[in-house]
């Protein structure tokens, strides 16, 4: 069974259709790239799963819950976590605080247990503390950890908002073009990244316009143009498929 | 004060302690007792300046409004403790109720607030500050709650232990005037406001606060319920505002909505972004610089006749504007504050090459 699945799910702004019927699903534990033109409905297909916006039609479910008209911080709590194209971190926190916010649904501590700094809340805080550095480790900035978000060259941006999401504990981490704005030797440490990633066991899903990265990093992926699913399947199938060359490739050979 | 080793630490803190304890005695016999009652009003706007900063400087909420917290925790106060109903509830009761029911309010004006940013939320916000001074101006018919613009008279004075706060008081052969003793009790709320502020700030509330205010999208992406939590900051602000009001009422003896008009909630604001939004000492300077230095410059009067012999300007004529120009020229020259928060200062050396 899949662990993310999207069934025929429709959004309209005003009279332009973005996304129609869409199905997909996404398997546990596989990288699932979503490529597609640009203006195809990639990004909308992301906020509608993350609850930025709400779908017309259609249903979308994580396991068993329903995640269509659930507000974003309750998808994020049920394991489903993103990050943004046009990277959108809290711009004036350290990387340290950015990851520590990301651990928001995963805690509990509240104003009174703050203020009388009661046991449980600095227990609390030592673990989010803690898991942040770690998780800063594992995206490779960790000599970054004080540093304000915004002072972060745009490839370390870019990590520390994979590290924000994944300080919520995901199940599925969804991706906006991850590596848009990143230098070849950056995007190679990516991929590697996203890989031990995966078989650590999570679901990925991937937006990204590098040909070359999706074909070599996703198990499986779909492809959108106009708001319609025109393909899913293997990489290697959707750079033999007519349609898919036709909308999206053009002649440009893989 | 990081650097410092616990004893020095210590140290440090006491020898700060004994002068905060010392100082309205110092200031009477320097300056007079008006600017020791100078400073207790100082202590207030200090403490209305902190709950407003949750709200602005922390989640980034502009609340053009904030003053209708002072007045509800004001008139609480004096409903309670005055003849005006017949009822004399002790302060240590009524403090807190006053301020628990304005952090009610606070939730309760946020709510409608919760979809707008910005510009529109200012305008909400005022229009709301507004409401609440004109209601307590109207609310004399058809039922006498407020007495209309005659305000509330005769609000009965902390007392404790038997001894009244506008008193002057004698222990241990000590003399306390009684504007010395209202400081030590606005002194004390004042660091218990400013003890909650700090334990907030680095704290799991104030990072999804300062989330919001940053970039409220991806907050609500990473897991935070920004309905509840912003209003959660118009709580606390609103509590600090109704606390700050109840020892108003206290110290005037006297209230009228006049005292809470919409010019309070800008200098409050002013406040903040010039002491350094965000940042608890900045707010606190702020605070303090914005209630002494228009009061310093009443002696402008005094300085013409010493310089030139006589007085050009009416000293009520130059105060204002001198103020306006200081305020001008602090954000022309520091516009993140007369005390930045670190983090800004960090920023900043940052940049340097």
């Amino acid at each position: 069974m899949s662990l993310l699945a999207v069934n025929g799910v429709n959004k309209s702004f005003g009279g332009l259709q973005a996304l129609t019927d869409i199905s997909l699903s996404v398997n546990a534990g596989e990288i699932y790239g979503l490529i597609g033109p640009n203006g195809a409905g990639k990004t909308t297909l992301f906020n509608a799963l993350t609850g930025l916006y709400s779908i017309d039609s259609g249903d979308i479910r994580l396991r068993e819950a329903r995640l269509a008209d659930l507000p974003p911080h309750h998808i994020l709590k049920l394991g489903l976590a993103r990050t943004f194209q046009n990277i959108r971190l809290f711009a004036e926190m350290t990387a340290l605080e950015n990851v520590l916010v990301g651990r928001h649904a995963r805690t509990r501590s509240g104003v009174i247990g703050a203020v009388l700094r009661l046991a449980p809340t600095r227990r609390e805080e030592a673990d989010s503390t803690e898991r942040a550095h770690a998780l800063l480790a594992r995206v490779g900035i960790a000599q970054h950890a004080d540093r304000v978000a915004k002072h972060l060259s745009y490839g370390d941006q870019r990590r520390l908002e994979i590290a924000r999401a994944l300080a919520s504990e995901p199940e599925v981490l969804a991706l906006d073009e991850p590596a848009a704005g990143m230098n070849p030797g950056e995007r190679v440490a990516l991929a590697a990244l996203l890989r031990t990633l995966r078989d650590d066991g999570l679901t990925l899903l991937l937006i990204e316009h590098d040909v070359k990265l999706v074909m070599g990093l996703c198990d499986r992926l779909a492809v959108l143009d106009y708001g319609v699913k025109i393909f899913e399947g293997t990489p290697e199938a959707a750079s033999r498929d007519p349609k898919v060359i036709a909308a999206y490739l053009g002649d440009e050979t893989v | 004060m990081r650097n410092l080793s616990g004893k020095s630490r210590w140290l440090v803190f006491g020898l700060f302690a004994i002068g905060l304890a010392l100082l309205p005695f110092l200031i009477d016999a320097s300056m007079g007792r008006s600017w020791v009652r100078l400073l207790d009003l100082a202590l207030l706007y200090v403490m209305l300046a902190l709950g407003l900063n949750i709200v602005v400087g922390y989640a980034g909420l502009l609340d053009l409004g904030y003053v209708a917290f002072y007045a509800l925790g004001a008139y609480v106060y004096a409903w309670l403790a005055s003849p005006h109903f017949g009822l004399h509830l002790p302060f240590w009761a009524i403090l807190p109720l006053g301020a628990l029911l304005a952090g009610a309010f606070g939730v309760l004006l946020g709510a409608p607030t919760l979809r707008l940013r910005g510009d529109y939320l200012a305008i909400v916000t005022l229009g709301f500050g507004e409401i609440v001074r004109i209601f307590m101006n109207n609310l004399n018919a058809p039922f006498n709650l407020t007495n209309g613009p005659q305000g509330i008279n005769l609000i009965d004075p902390v007392t404790i232990g038997g001894a009244s706060l506008s008193q002057t008081q004698t222990w241990l052969g000590v003399t306390f005037n009684g504007v010395h003793l209202t400081y030590y009790l606005f002194l004390l709320a004042t660091l218990a406001v400013v003890f909650v502020s700090m334990r907030l700030e680095n704290s799991r509330i104030g990072r999804a606060w300062v989330a919001i205010r940053e970039d409220e999208i991806a907050a609500a992406a990473s897991g935070i319920n920004t309905r509840n939590l912003k209003l959660l900051a118009f709580a606390m602000g609103a509590t600090f505002g109704g606390l700050a009001g109840g020892l108003f009422a206290s110290f005037q003896g006297f209230i009228s909505p006049e005292s809470f008009n919409l010019m309070e909630s800008i200098m409050i604001l002013c406040m903040i972004v010039l002491g350094g939004m965000g940042h608890i000492p900045g707010v606190i300077f702020g605070a303090l610089v914005l209630t002494l230095l228009p009061e310093a410059l009443r002696y402008t009067g005094d300085w013409q006749r010493a310089i030139l012999g006589e007085v050009v300007i009416e000293p009520s004529d130059l105060r204002m504007l001198l103020f306006g120009f200081a305020l001008v020229a602090v954000m022309l020259y520091r516009p993140a504050g007369l005390i930045p928060s670190s983090r800004r200062r960090a920023e900043l050396a940052d940049e340097a090459p």
